[in-house]
This record gives structure tokens, C-alpha cells and sequence, in this order.
């Protein structure tokens, strides 16, 4: 059945190519859409299908997306044939609303003008009552043919491409001739590369050895990804047939496209491992703060994260409808701004100091609280912050409920950005950059301000700063206050590349310590450096063994490993004092 | 000594007396209907959970080290029993089959290799103390040769422990996933869900909680545990003395860790089930909690700490589920900042405080003021 179909298309499809070899592909827009309106509308009304399908094969001559608009309404019954009283059929659109009586005003499918009865009075139709202009498979296969042809020629670069990709399935050599008058004309590189890459593809079940040779050899050159599968089925036959110099020219293609892909892979984990250890640094900058430079162990600090997430969620919520929350069965309705989507993304911008001071602020009071009584006990301000931990969990969860909530990024975010076949997701991207900036920050702020002057000398030596009139106290605070809001910082950025929820922070905690005790306490720098080095090793792992958590826990086994080596971490802060 | 009042020799008769009441007593009262199996069994847990606390004090109140991964011991000696208990199903289970019902479910034929020597119970209980033993023998020996100490073992050894749920909780390990083991039916051939049964369990808890209390009782009183608190107040000045400090921490984590193993096997039959979220450090600093409320350094404060944070937990999760955790972190933060000696510290501190405050009003008359010795209180 679909053969014989086939056969009868056949002399069609030669024709169709042939005039679209003849006619210029060029041509004045608006000629082309009367010319295109007019060809549809002789081709509805047609006698026979067979001239249906020649009338529509001819399109191809100048395939436009406004063609395929023309098809998806044929196609849908939205082309209606109106019949006047001496018998001349006219295809007609509706237009207009619905009168009383159901039916729509018309107009010429052939030039858009309204079609008038005799009496020059406007026809109107109802739909129910007038037939519509119908397909059948033929005209149906003839129009999607039509509109391959127009994706090709899609004046968007992306719609282009992947025309040009899907051309190449079923290596159909018919395809040939338009892909290679369309690299004549084609001006985009990656376009161009994508019509060689398909041209050659369709060449490797050329009938000619050489042409075969070649194609390989293309495509090798090219480090098609596309092709790999191709390829190999290629060489297998070849092989099976003994044809040498194709199997030759496909293992030595193959060859080039594996290498292609191991690098990509290297590079993709080179980034991906960048990505995971800036996340990694942003949520351990604070920690290197407080735990590094103070000897806290602030294990609220994965709270004071989801705090800063949470504080993220509530400025999106007053940007957009507001919030309401009910924690102690006491309803707080917070208003919101309700400001139109395009300047939703603004609201990143006041989310992020916003989530600092927020976190800050909590901190400056866990400081004065609790303590500021334990510096000289640092277990202890490891299980008092636990406690506080717990509290602030849990104080998350009757707040805003134990359920993730939902934080929107913004969706520039979600796209990506690929050089040479390696994807670089925006997020990620993103990731890095804000990574770079906190440490910027952060080193700006410890070695070019009086407060980092302040809180280094205090670190060092806190008796000899205290007796040259610093008011070490005051720096501890301070310190520890910067500390947690860059905890919550970290907390606004994850809430961009995850869920949100009250257990948050606990996630990061295990690593962040990780993160710090490796990098040698009180070293931003060395915070910095193990930070990305346990995010590669994390990713490189992990795409070699193709196992999450196995790698994770051989990166922990490694970092036990490390401090045998380095029992202070990468970077010793020298001194001779003991303990 | 009057800092210490509760380890002094008078207390020992309070002491036997509570050891009788818990070994002997209540059973007995169960024997007889007076104290419910459910109430029993509860007491059960809250043993197994003072046996845990009291090495956890081990570590920390007498050598100094906080061990954030003393679940994560429990734990694994709750899952060697658990594997017995799971061959002990045998046929019994949901599928009918010879395999536990979890490997039935993973699609698996039968019993992998590391899995046949536990259906003989004395290998099981021989794992009990090996595994755990052996897994602090290399993590302490690793930690203690490079000098790692202080919060930053804290640290090790919370990693060390999130490590090993995070490998739990896959089904690949075939230790049950994140469902671990449970519907266990029988133990040397007793029905695990008759009373009596659950009451010699409870009997074997009690004896091995009075033997662990009297054995470390015994050990830190020994020269050795001189040497462990030595360690615990300046490890450098032993260290420099002579010692060599790394074994005796190394010795003293092993112990630590095999006793809360031996716990944690008496755990699992009581309690019915054992899974991966038993090991997490949340868990650990749970027990520390208990051990920080009780009393630290003291051999009576574990159990203390352990037995009352447990029932206030029991009755504030029903009472106040939301509130509950605040409850736990906010008494936590007041024990670490108020109470450093817990529970058991309490009366000598109230009564230093009693005397601090007459001390003040005594000086206080005086023209002249001795402060000297207030300003060198950090």
C-alpha cells in the first residue's frame, strides 16, 4: 500500500526537485506570499488529487514557514470551500466573531480580499453547514515534504539546524541534492557544518566506494556525534562485505569521534567538578570564617543556609502575590507587590543582601547569646550550636512547613551554551561566577578594610590585639556575623539550583567541614583550593565509576587519607605555640 | 572529694540498689503483670541507649575525644544481629522463600556468600564486636597517628559517619536499603514476640548494663584510666612524660566502639527493626546530648542522661510532636552553657555557687577587696 503510494509520488517528487533547482529561491516577500496564498488555494480546489499533490510539490520552489501555515490549516479543516449558486468553488477562511445564527465572516484564501456574493454583499458561512477543504495521506506526505523543505530554510538559526540534523535520519540519498544547493547558499557556520555533517552522513550509503571514503573521512574530520552510530553500522557491513577501504576510513573516523568524546567528557567533568566545588566554596566561605579564623564549630551553620534560601522565598513572594504563613496557629499575612513578571527577576537583586543581613543578623545574636560564652570550649560550641540547630530546624518547619517550597530562577538560568559539543549549562556557569564574586568579596573585605585588619589581628594574637586597645569582643562578633551572612548568601544561591526545604544546610554540612579542615584553617586560599579539588575529585570519580555515592565515600576515605599527609590541612598556619 | 560527691564510696549501696531494682525488680513485676510488657520493652531500649551513652562518655568525658560516629557502632552491631535474625526468618517471610524478603524483592536467587556464615549465631555475635571493632581500630588508627584531635576528630568522625549511612542506604550493599531489617520471628530458637522472651532480652540488657557500668568503674580507676584522663586535661604533658598516647586512645575507641556495638545488637531484637537512619550523626550527637545531660566524666550520669532524655522523649513527641525538638535543642544549649556537669554535677554545683556567694558576701565586709582571684576566671 505505502509502496505503491510511493511509486505513484515518485515522478513528483522529481519534478518538485527539479523545479526547485530551476526557481530562484529569492524573491520579494510579498510576491512570494500572494504567489504562496494563490497556490494553496488552486491546490483545495484541484480535481483530482493527483494535481493536488503537483500543485503542492511545486511549492518546494520557495518553501516559507508561511507555507507550512498554510498547510497546519488545511490540514486542521480551517479551509472551507464555499460553493455560490452558479457552481464556482471558493476557498474561504472565517474571520471575525461568531454572529447569532453561527456563522463567520469570509475571506479569500487566494489574496485575502472578502468574498462577495452577487450583490456585493459579504458572504458569511457557518462552518457546520459548508465542507471544508480535506487531505488525504498523499497530500498529507506531499505538504510534510513541503514543510521539511521550509524547515531547512527556517529563518531561525536553532529550527534550521535541527532541520538540517533530521535530514540526515534514514539516509535517504533523495535529501542530497537540496542539502547541497543549500550549502551553496548557507552562511552560518555552525549551519554549514551541520549541512556537511548531514551530506555525509546520507554519502555513507553512496553506491560509490570513494564517495563512501570520503564521507568517513568527513566525519572523522568533523568529530560528528551524530554519525558514531551510523558509522558503526557502516563499518560493520563493510567488514561483512569485505569492502576494506570503507572499513579502513570508518574505524579511522571512529576512532576520531571516540577521542572527540572522551574529551568532551574530560571537559565536561573538568567544568561540572568546577561547578560542584564553587558550590562547595559558597557554602563553606562562612564556615572557613567561623570555624577557620574563630575555632567555631557552628553546626547551625546549614541552618543559617536554609534560613538565607528561605529569606530568597519570601522577597520572590512579596515581589509577586504575597505570602501567607501560619507558624504557632498565629496567621501572618505579608503583602506582596504583585509587580508584572518582567520585573520578577529583579527580585534576586534584593533577595541577596536581603538573606545576608537576615542570616547575619541571627547570627550576631547566637553570638551575644551563647557564644561568646564558649570560645575557650570549643566542643561545647559544637554541641550548644547542634542544639541551636535543632531549634532553628524546627522553627523553619512550623514556619514555613516541611514541605520544600518552591523558589523560581530566573529563566535565563536554564539555558545553556555549548562550544564545541561541551554543554555549558547557564546554572552552573552562574554557579562559578557568584562563587568568584564571594571570594572576591571576602578577600576584600579581610585584607582591605579596618574590620578584616581587626578580625586578622584579633585571629592571631587576641591578648596582644586586646592590649593594643582592640575591642576584640566587638571584632568576635562582627566576625562571626559576617560569617553567618555569608552563610546566608550561600543560602540565596542554592536556592537557585535546588529545593528549598528546612533540612537544606544539612545536605552541605558534612562537606563544608570537609571542605575546611582540607583547605588548613584560617587560609581562605586553601579553602579555595580544596574546595575545587573535592569538587573534581567528586566528578571525575563519579564519571568513572558511574556511582554517586560510592565516589562520595571515596572521597571522604581520601580526605582521611590526605590529613595523614597534611594533618593541618593544605596550607599550616605556622606557629609555636602548642595547641 | 567534694566535687565529685557521686563517685564516692557512699553512693555504692544506691548504686547496687538501683543495679537490683533494674535487673532483678522489674521484671519480676512484669513476671506478675504489674509493669506492662509494653513499659518493659521501652525500659529495654532506654538500657540498650545508657550502654551506648556510657561509651560515649568513655571517649569523651574520660579521654576527651568527642566521637560523633558512636551511632554509627550501634548501629552496625545491631545490623550483624539483624542479619542473623533475617536467616532466622527463614520461610516465614512475605514471599515464602529462604532468601530475607528484601533480596526477593532486589530479584536475587540466593544468599550471597557474605551472608551464609550468619546463620550460625556465634559467628553473628563474633561480627557484633569485629565489624565495628575492626572499623575503629583503622579509622582511630589512621586519626591518632597524625595527631588528629579535638573538634577536628569530631569532625573525622561525622564524616566517617555520613559516609557509611550514605552507603546503607543503597540496596546494592544488600543490607536492606533504606528499609533495612525487620519482621524478625525467632532467636536461638524463641519466639522474639512472646513476652518472655522479650523479658530475658531485657534481663541480658540490664546484666550487661550493671557489668559495663562496674567494668568501666573499674577501668578508670585503673592506671590506666589515670592516664586517660591525663590525656583527656593536657595530652602533650603525657605525651611528653613518655606515653605513647595514640595506643591508649586507639585502645580506648575500640573498646568504646565495641561496647555500643554489643548495645546495639541487644537493641535490635527488642526494638524489631534496625535501618540506616539509626546511623546518622544526628543520632550521635543525639546520644552525646545524653551523655552532656547526665553528666560527663561520671559513670552514673550516661545512664541518667540517657534514661530521662528518652522518656521525656517518649512522652513529648505524643504530648507536643512539633514542639518536641525544640524542647531537645533548647535544653541542650541551656545543659552546654548552665550545666557543664549535668544531672549528676548538679548538687556540687549548686553547692559552689552557695559558697561562691558567701565567699562574695564575706568580702564584701572587708574595707579592703580581694578581687584577684574573680578576675582570673575566663
Amino acid at each position: 500500500m505505502l509502496k505503491s503510494i510511493f511509486k505513484t509520488l515518485a515522478p513528483f517528487l522529481q519534478s518538485g526537485l527539479q523545479l526547485g533547482v530551476a526557481f530562484s529561491l529569492i524573491g520579494s516577500v510579498e510576491a512570494r506570499e500572494v504567489s504562496i496564498r494563490e497556490m494553496i488555494a488552486s491546490a483545495t480546489v484541484a480535481k483530482t488529487p493527483a494535481e493536488q499533490r503537483q500543485i503542492i510539490l511545486s511549492l518546494k520552489s520557495n518553501p516559507s514557514p508561511e507555507v507550512v501555515k498554510w498547510f497546519d490549516r488545511w490540514k486542521s479543516g480551517e479551509i472551507f470551500l464555499h460553493e455560490d449558486s452558479s457552481g464556482v468553488i471558493t476557498p474561504v477562511v472565517l474571520t471575525g466573531a461568531a454572529a447569532g445564527d453561527d456563522s463567520f465572516a469570509t475571506v479569500r484564501v487566494s489574496d485575502g480580499s472578502p468574498l462577495l456574493a452577487v450583490d456585493s454583499s459579504a458572504v458569511r458561512i457557518n462552518p457546520k453547514e459548508v465542507e471544508f477543504a480535506e487531505t488525504d495521506s498523499g497530500l498529507r506526505r506531499a505538504m510534510r515534504e513541503v514543510a521539511d523543505l521550509a524547515a531547512l530554510a527556517d529563518p531561525d538559526l536553532s529550527k534550521r539546524i535541527r532541520a538540517i540534523q533530521d535530514s540526515a535520519i534514514g539516509q535517504k540519498s533523495e535529501k542530497l541534492p537540496e542539502l547541497q544547493l543549500l550549502l551553496t547558499t548557507e552562511k552560518h557556520p555552525k549551519a554549514v557544518r551541520a549541512l556537511e555533517e548531514s551530506i555525509a552522513i546520507i554519502q555513507l550509503r553512496s553506491p560509490l566506494a570513494g564517495e563512501r571514503v570520503a564521507a568517513c573521512e568527513r566525519l572523522g574530520k568533523l568529530n560528528s556525534l551524530a554519525a558514531q552510530d551510523t558509522i558503526r553500522t557502516i563499518l560493520k557491513e563493510a567488514e561483512a562485505a569485505k569492502d576494506l577501504p570503507t572499513a579502513h576510513a570508518a574505524k579511522t573516523a571512529l576512532s576520531a569521534i571516540e577521542g572527540h568524546i572522551s574529551r568532551i567528557n574530560a571537559a565536561g567533568t573538568v567544568f561540572r567538578g568546577i561547578s560542584l566545588g564553587s558550590v562547595l566554596l559558597v557554602v563553606a566561605i562562612g564556615l572557613a570564617i567561623t570555624f577557620g579564623l574563630m575555632g567555631i564549630i557552628n553546626m547551625a551553620h546549614g541552618e543559617l543556609i536554609a534560613l538565607g534560601a528561605y529569606t530568597t522565598y519570601v522577597i520572590q513572594n512579596i515581589f509577586a502575590a504575597g505570602l501567607n504563613l501560619s507558624p504557632f496557629g498565629i496567621s501572618i499575612s505579608i503583602p506582596g507587590m504583585n509587580l508584572p513578571a518582567g520585573s520578577m527577576g529583579m527580585y534576586f537583586v534584593v533577595a541577596l543582601p536581603a538573606s545576608f543581613l537576615a542570616a547575619a543578623l541571627v547570627g550576631l545574636l547566637l553570638e551575644r547569646a551563647v557564644i561568646q560564652f564558649l570560645y575557650r570550649r570549643p566542643l561545647e560550641s559544637l554541641l550548644a550550636t547542634w542544639g541551636i540547630s535543632l531549634v532553628l530546624q524546627q522553627l523553619l518547619r512550623l514556619v514555613f512547613g516541611a514541605n520544600n517550597v518552591q523558589v523560581s530562577s530566573p529563566s535565563w538560568l536554564s539555558g545553556n551554551w555549548t562550544v564545541n559539543d561541551v554543554v555549558f549549562g547557564w546554572n552552573r556557569v552562574f554557579v562559578i561566577g557568584f562563587a568568584a564574586l564571594i571570594i572576591v568579596v571576602t578577600w576584600l573585605v579581610l585584607n582591605k578594610t579596618s574590620l578584616g585588619l581587626l578580625i586578622r589581628a584579633v585571629m592571631q594574637n587576641r591578648n596582644m590585639a586586646a592590649c593594643m586597645g582592640v575591642r576584640t569582643e566587638r571584632v568576635n562578633m562582627m566576625t562571626f556575623a559576617f560569617g553567618c551572612g555569608l552563610a546566608g548568601l550561600a543560602g540565596a544561591f542554592l536556592s537557585q539550583i535546588g529545593n528549598v526545604g528546612p533540612s537544606l544546610g544539612q545536605n552541605y554540612i558534612v562537606d563544608a567541614f570537609m571542605t575546611v579542615v582540607v583547605g588548613g584553617v584560617g587560609n581562605i586560599l586553601g579553602t579555595v583550593i580544596s574546595a575545587l579539588g573535592i569538587g573534581m575529585a567528586d566528578q571525575s570519580l563519579q564519571q568513572y565509576l558511574g556511582n554517586p555515592v560510592i565516589g562520595k565515600i571515596l572521597v571522604l576515605g581520601t580526605i582521611i587519607l590526605f590529613l595523614q599527609w597534611r594533618p593541618a590541612g593544605i596550607f599550616v598556619t605556622r606557629s609555636r605555640s602548642l595547641d | 572529694m567534694p566535687s565529685q560527691p557521686f563517685t564516692g564510696r557512699v553512693q555504692l549501696p544506691v548504686l547496687i540498689l538501683a543495679a537490683v531494682f533494674l535487673v532483678v525488680v522489674m521484671p519480676a513485676l512484669n513476671a506478675f503483670g504489674i509493669i506492662e510488657n509494653f513499659t518493659l520493652n521501652l525500659w529495654g531500649k532506654y538500657l540498650c541507649y545508657s550502654i551506648m551513652a556510657i561509651s560515649i562518655d568513655l571517649l569523651w568525658g574520660y579521654t576527651g575525644l568527642l566521637c560523633l560516629g558512636q551511632a554509627l557502632f550501634f548501629t552496625l552491631g545491631g545490623y550483624m544481629m539483624g542479619m542473623h535474625l533475617m536467616l532466622m526468618i527463614g520461610k516465614l517471610g512475605q514471599y515464602k522463600s529462604e532468601l530475607p524478603d528484601f533480596m526477593v524483592f532486589l530479584g536475587h536467587t540466593e544468599i550471597p556468600a557474605f551472608w551464609q556464615p550468619f546463620y550460625s549465631f556465634p559467628f553473628a555475635l563474633a561480627m557484633v564486636f569485629l565489624v565495628p571493632g575492626l572499623l575503629s581500630y583503622v579509622f582511630g588508627y589512621l586519626a591518632f597517628r597524625s595527631r588528629i584531635k579535638g573538634v577536628y576528630f569530631s569532625i573525622l568522625t561525622q564524616a566517617l559517619t555520613y559516609g557509611m549511612a550514605l552507603l546503607f542506604f543503597k540496596n546494592d550493599l544488600l543490607m536492606g536499603g533504606n528499609n533495612g531489617f525487620t519482621d524478625f520471628r525467632t532467636l536461638l530458637g524463641a519466639d522474639l514476640r512472646t513476652a518472655s522472651t522479650q523479658r530475658i532480652l531485657y534481663i541480658c540488657t540490664a546484666v550487661l548494663m550493671v557489668a559495663v557500668v562496674a567494668g568501666c568503674k573499674w577501668l578508670t580507676n585503673s592506671r590506666f584510666g589515670l592516664i586517660q584522663r591525663a590525656i583527656r586535661d593536657s595530652e602533650n604533658r603525657v605525651l611528653f612524660s613518655g606515653y605513647a598516647t595514640a595506643n591508649f586512645k586507639l585502645f580506648i575507641f575500640v573498646t568504646s566502639a565495641m561496647i555500643a556495638a554489643f548495645a546495639g545488637a541487644l537493641y535490635v531484637p527488642q526494638v524489631g527493626i534496625i535501618n540506616p537512619s539509626e546511623m546518622t550523626t544526628e543520632k550521635s550527637l543525639e546520644a552525646v546530648v545524653w551523655v552532656a545531660l547526665g553528666g560527663r566524666g561520671t559513670l552514673v550520669g550516661p545512664v541518667v542522661g540517657a534514661i530521662s532524655v528518652n522518656a521525656l522523649k517518649s512522652w513529648a513527641t505524643r504530648a507536643y510532636p512539633d514542639l518536641w525538638v525544640l524542647i531537645l535543642g533548647g535544653t541542650f544549649v541551656l545543659i552546654v552553657m548552665f550545666m557543664p556537669k549535668g544531672i549528676v554535677g548538679l548538687p556540687s554545683q549548686i553547692q559552689e555557687i552557695i559558697a561562691k556567694i558567701r565567699r562574695r558576701s564575706l568580702q564584701a565586709d572587708p574595707v579592703q577587696p580581694a578581687i584577684s582571684s574573680e578576675t582570673a576566671d575566663p
